[in-house]
């Protein structure tokens, strides 16, 4: 286990340390917003507060409500070209 | 092989495959994550909500989702249909064509000019070519031999249509452009000449007074710029005059003696008598008149200094480059003719010093 746990650590830091990680949010994003799931997601985040109240509202309420519909309504074809992605990270520089 | 879509194999496997998806999660988080303090700061700086307005005026602009419109509402193939009586020719023309017919129609417009010299051009051409140059007005005014005349046409037809540059290689042939389609509306200018067969002996006259006339060799056409043209000297003007009109009327209206145009010395009776036959005409040279407006700005008191030099000159018998405009306050005199040759010599003194004056 604890060499599970070194190996994700190095692979982590591999991530990081190459930059692959910043150019993978970035590419996220922006798929994210070309394919509509952000104004979605803003939508939604306005019913959250008229119910909540606009002068009430905090992180934690919008975070809470937020990111378990942002995690299900990401697009399959996203979601699908990321791990494609990430996999091909590892393959190259797992030991 | 391809390994990337595939989960790798082996027992690592499930473990590798766990952490891709793990990595993946967290990028998903993080995005999330940014939304919210986007959105969060939105609303507590207060623009989150800005793009919403009252429900009335969101319902007025509102995506119109209808067949046969746009979404603005506006059928868009409204003038597809419907055609226009053109003023002119008195014919329906569908609303998208209306415009350019139009164009053609009245004449107007870039194209239009251009293609109805063409045509009137090859009329000409095919129609007959021995009929008279002067039943053809604009051909006129071309540099075109009717064989040269063709061989451009061909040329032309060869390339594309409607455009100004296209006839631009024509440019330089025999140094100067004459082409049929060539209107008012182009960019280049060129020299256009005429031909001095064509004229009579008055208009023929009429030319060299205003004109350089100095007869091209390669097109003998007359050229067509003023008297001072550059590219062509005195002696040459000279001797067209002598050509055209014969040897006894030289009709230089700037001084034949001096050799540079800007002094007006005074020509011997001869060029006096000459002066005399055409006086009639209306026509003032352009050098004459360009002396006479520099003498009247220089000599106020024009009228009078003629009427009390008339004596004078009447002896002297000399006249030099004046205005042809004086001779319209001329006065008192019994031959009008010989006062305005006496006017010339007055005014031509004073704006000879002038001009040198200024000179200095």
């Amino acid at each position: 286990m604890s060499k599970e746990s070194r190996m994700r650590a190095t692979i982590n830091q591999k991530l990081t340390e190459m930059g692959e990680r910043e150019r993978l949010k970035e590419l996220l994003r922006s798929k994210l917003t070309e394919c509509g799931w952000k104004d979605q997601m803003k939508a939604h985040c306005k019913e959250v507060i008229k119910e909540k109240g606009l002068e009430h509202v905090t992180v934690e309420d919008l975070v809470v409500e937020i990111t378990p519909k942002g995690r299900a309504l990401v697009p399959d074809s996203v979601k699908k070209e990321l791990l494609h992605r990430i996999r091909a990270f590892l393959a190259q520089h797992a030991t | 092989m391809k390994m990337e879509d595939m989960p790798l194999s082996g027992p690592d496997n499930t473990k590798l495959e766990a952490l891709v998806h793990d990595i993946y999660s967290e990028l998903v988080e993080d995005a999330c994550l940014g939304l919210c303090f986007e959105v969060h700061r939105a609303v507590k700086q207060g623009y989150f909500f800005l793009d919403e307005t009252d429900q009335e005026s969101m319902k007025e602009f509102e995506i119109v989702d209808q067949p046969g419109v746009d979404i603005f509402g506006q059928v868009y193939n409204q003038w597809k249909n419907k055609e226009c009586e053109c003023p002119n020719c008195k014919r329906l023309i569908a609303a998208s064509r209306f415009a350019p017919h139009l164009e053609k129609c009245l004449g107007m417009g870039r194209n239009s000019s251009r293609i109805a010299s063409r045509r009137l051009a090859s009329n000409n051409n095919t129609s007959k070519s021995e009929s008279d140059q002067e039943d053809n007005d604009d051909l006129n005014d071309n540099d075109w031999s009717y064989g040269a005349e063709k061989k451009a046409k061909k040329r032309k037809s060869d390339k594309s249509q409607n455009s100004p540059r296209r006839s631009k290689s024509l440019k330089h042939k025999n140094g100067e452009l004459g082409s049929s389609i060539s209107a008012e509306a182009y960019k280049y200018s060129y020299n256009t000449g005429i031909s001095y067969e064509t004229l009579g002996p008055d208009e023929v006259r009429s030319l060299l007074t205003t004109q350089c006339g100095v007869i091209s060799e390669h097109t003998k056409k007359m050229c067509t710029r003023s008297q001072r043209c550059p590219q062509h000297t005195d002696e040459q003007r000279r001797a067209v005059r002598v050509f055209l009109l014969g040897p006894s009327a030289p009709l230089l209206p700037s001084a034949d003696t001096a050799v540079d145009n800007d002094s007006f010395d005074i020509p011997d009776g001869q060029t006096l008598l000459s002066r005399l036959q055409w006086e009639d005409s209306p026509d003032i040279s352009p050098t004459d008149s360009a002396s006479s407006k520099a003498s009247t700005n220089h000599s106020d008191s024009r009228r009078p200094k003629k009427k009390k030099r008339t004596s004078l000159c009447l002896n002297s018998g000399g006249g030099g480059g004046g205005g042809g405009s004086l001779s319209g306050s001329s006065s008192s005199q019994s031959n009008i003719s010989l006062v305005t040759k006496k006017k010339r010599p007055k005014v031509s003194a004073p704006s000879i010093s002038s001009i040198y004056d200024d000179l200095n």
